[in-house]
């Protein structure tokens, strides 16, 4: 994405000497947007306006790397404000604080069995975050080497005091932790240990007008690999703060066009995982939190998942035989697709109609029933296949089968090719309680 | 595309005749009438005839805001009777128009600074209105220049590439189509873009089928708002609809009576 003949004319020097082979700057301003010439041609340019000129050519938001091997986590790299104009692209690391007062190996013991299983894949939480909280250097130094001794997740080393990080980045910096953070007093020996190890550098300042102040003097010392937190602790201007700058980066100021990152200060969890959900939606990049149960994290991962999923893509539900309620031989058979709007919409009105039934859900890439049908993807000689597959014969003690009003017209194939009696329910899920009662009910 | 009313307007017999005898009815009823089929400004413009463009201007824009809620796009070539309307309109208008010509633009712009008013800016300059879509542009974008450096947003700013009577200047069209495509490209947030739709149609047969379809064309190309005739149902209908088409805004089944009750 280039600029636009405003924002080039706006740099130009507006000499109008034509030497450029253009009878005027803005003539030129336009040429050059629309790439029929070269910045070259105008000798009188300044370095400031060529640099700015340059990096319009550079994403928006820049990429972070953090950690090494199987937990290497990108951030950065977003072009969205919202998630339905294409669709957000890095999940945001979670990071769990550890202080080092704390019990760091049974911490991080307890981090790396923090898993979860949702529809058929496995999550971790990413990033053990070590809080210098007990000022002491040598006792940082050595909590963050237990950290790296008893896990590989991705590190972040939180301590404004930059001889506290030296030595912890004398044992952390191999697995690329995220140094947290830069301040207005420490950034200069902050930036020179970044620079050294070759690690991400936080910038923390206080509130926006003060953290692009700070950014640009960490850019200017010569560090680029940046995460930004804008320092507030309170939700609202947390939110309104990471809104700035998202919006800023895709306006292609520079300042702002690193990933973001939050820090929850709620005590009780179930505040804490609202906040830490609040920021995840609104473009936090990295949050840092207390938050260390199961019961309180499934919930954020499973809500990173769905907003990180693309939502050009239908999401599909895994194919196959779902049971509805306490299921006996007798239970009716319903079939309907793996789409997850169909099938949830038809695995509520199931249970609505409070008869305990089977559902086959029919791999058909996750597409509905009417577009599977019309597509081949939904039909007769399938859903006989999945009758066999499924082994349906031996957990009903009938060979019923209700399948969608909308696609009566497969009845016949379907009957032929599986053996089993079709029956033809409602065109709408919403009609299956009733259907339900009338055919099953006692 | 949203709809600035053009029937308020003394070149028609009826308005005229309100501006001579001093009696509101006629401005008002077409007032009414065209907000509620859709306008989303009301165009007021006293006519060529008029001898007293300051006050007339005045006496318009106070009736028409007497029984309409939209906002007016002040429509003449006397800024001082624009400057006269800008002041007592009770939300900020568009004024309507100004070419890429100095002193013009600096008296409009600093109107428009001053009155937080939008700017019709025609891509025309003295030396009349160019042919070729790249010199509409280069003249679009001394408007933009223009605008920017009095402080009027893009968001204010809305090019008009002009539209010439397709019997005449048939091949203007397509000029007219690629310069609206290519000013949404000049800036970021782009400018916006309008014409003077029932132009297109001057002189010509099948008049409305003539203006849905160039607007329909121009919607495609990027076309924001447009001087038209509110009352032409089947326009309306058609700019609805291409809106729904460009997914600019959410279908539903009742997606022209939602265009038309909107505003």
């Amino acid at each position: 994405m280039g600029l636009t003949g405003l924002q080039i004319f706006k740099l130009l020097p507006k000499t109008n000497c034509a030497e450029c082979d253009f009878p005027t700057c803005m003539a030129f301003a336009m040429a050059l947007a629309q790439g029929k010439t070269s910045l070259d041609m105008c000798p009188y340019v300044s370095d400031e306006a060529k640099e700015q000129l340059e990096s319009a050519a550079a994403p928006p938001i820049k990429k972070v790397t953090l950690g090494t091997g199987d937990f290497t986590r990108s951030i950065g790299d977003e072009t969205e404000i919202f998630r339905h104009d294409k669709r957000f692209f890095n999940e945001t690391i979670l990071a769990i604080e550890v202080k080092d007062t704390d019990d760091v190996e049974a911490k991080c013991e307890k981090f790396n069995n923090l898993k979860f299983e949702r529809i058929g894949m496995e999550f971790v939480i990413d990033a053990v975050a070590v809080v210098n909280d007990s000022g002491d250097a040598d006792k940082f130094k050595s909590a963050v080497e237990t950290a790296v001794n008893k896990t590989e997740r991705c590190l972040v080393l939180m301590t404004e005091d930059a001889d506290a990080m030296a030595k912890a980045l004398e044992v952390a910096a191999d697995r690329k932790p995220l140094i947290y953070a830069a301040t207005n007093d420490n950034y200069e020996k902050m930036v020179e240990l970044a620079k050294e190890k070759g690690c991400p550098l936080a910038v923390k300042g206080n509130g926006l007008m003060d953290t692009a102040e700070l950014v640009d003097k960490v850019v200017a010392a010569g560090h680029k690999d940046l995460v930004i937190d804008p320092g507030s602790r309170e939700m609202s201007q947390t939110l309104a703060d990471l809104t700035q700058i998202r919006r800023a980066a895709l306006r292609r100021v520079r300042t702002f066009g690193y990933p973001s990152m939050a820090v929850t200060t709620k005590e009780d969890p179930m505040e804490e995982n609202a906040e830490a959900t609040v920021y995840m939606s609104n473009y936090a990049q990295l949050i840092v939190m207390k938050l260390d149960e199961k019961a309180a994290l499934l919930p954020l991962v499973s809500w990173r998942l769905n907003l990180y999923t693309d939502p050009q893509k239908p999401i599909a539900v895994e194919s196959g035989l779902y049971e509805v309620g306490e299921v006996n031989p007798d239970s009716p058979v319903y079939v309907t697709t793996n789409f997850s709007l169909t099938y949830f919409i038809v695995e509520g009105e199931v249970e609505a109609s409070k008869i305990p039934a089977y559902i086959i859900s029919v791999d058909t890439d996750g597409i509905s029933v009417l577009t599977a049908w019309a597509d081949n993807k939904f039909s007769g000689d399938i859903i006989a296949k999945y009758i066999k597959d499924l082994g349906l014969e031996e957990k009903v003690n009938h060979k019923k089968i209700v399948i969608p009003g909308g696609v009566a017209v497969i009845s016949g194939k379907l009957q032929d090719e599986s053996g089993w009696e079709v029956m033809v329910g409602p065109r709408e899920a919403s009609g299956i309680p009733k259907f339900a009662r009338e055919n099953f009910g006692k | 595309m949203l709809v600035i009313g053009e029937r308020i307007n003394g070149m028609f017999k009826d308005i005229a005749n309100a501006i001579k005898t001093g009696d509101p009815t006629a401005v008002q009823e077409w007032a009414k009438k065209q907000e509620a089929n859709g306008a989303a400004w009301l165009d007021i413009n006293c006519g060529p005839a008029s001898d007293d463009p300051v006050s007339h201007m005045k006496w318009l824009v106070e009736v028409t805001q007497e029984v309409a809620k939209a906002p007016l796009a002040l429509d003449s070539t006397n800024y001082d009777a624009i400057e006269a309307g800008l002041e007592i309109c009770k939300q900020p208008a568009l004024i309507n128009s100004v070419p890429a010509e100095w002193p013009k633009m600096e008296r409009v712009f600093e109107m428009a600074a001053k009155y937080e008013a939008g700017v019709v800016g025609l891509a025309m300059n003295e030396q009349g209105i160019p042919k070729d879509a790249d010199s509409r542009v280069a003249l679009a974008m001394e408007l933009c220049a223009a605008a920017d450096s009095y402080g009027v947003p893009m968001e204010d700013l809305y090019i008009d590439p002009l539209v010439l009577p397709c019997n005449v200047g048939q091949d203007h069209g397509p000029e007219a189509l690629e310069t609206i495509r290519q000013v949404k490209t000049l800036a970021d947030p782009p400018p916006r873009t309008t014409v003077g739709l029932s132009n297109i149609s001057q002189g010509t047969k099948k008049r409305e089928l003539i203006n849905r379809t160039f607007a329909v064309m121009g919607i495609a190309m990027g076309l924001d708002t447009a001087v038209a005739d509110a009352d032409d149902d089947e326009l309306m209908e058609a700019i609805a609809c291409a809106r729904i088409i460009m997914n600019l805004d959410i279908y539903c089944d009742s997606f022209v009576e939602v265009y038309k009750d909107r505003w």
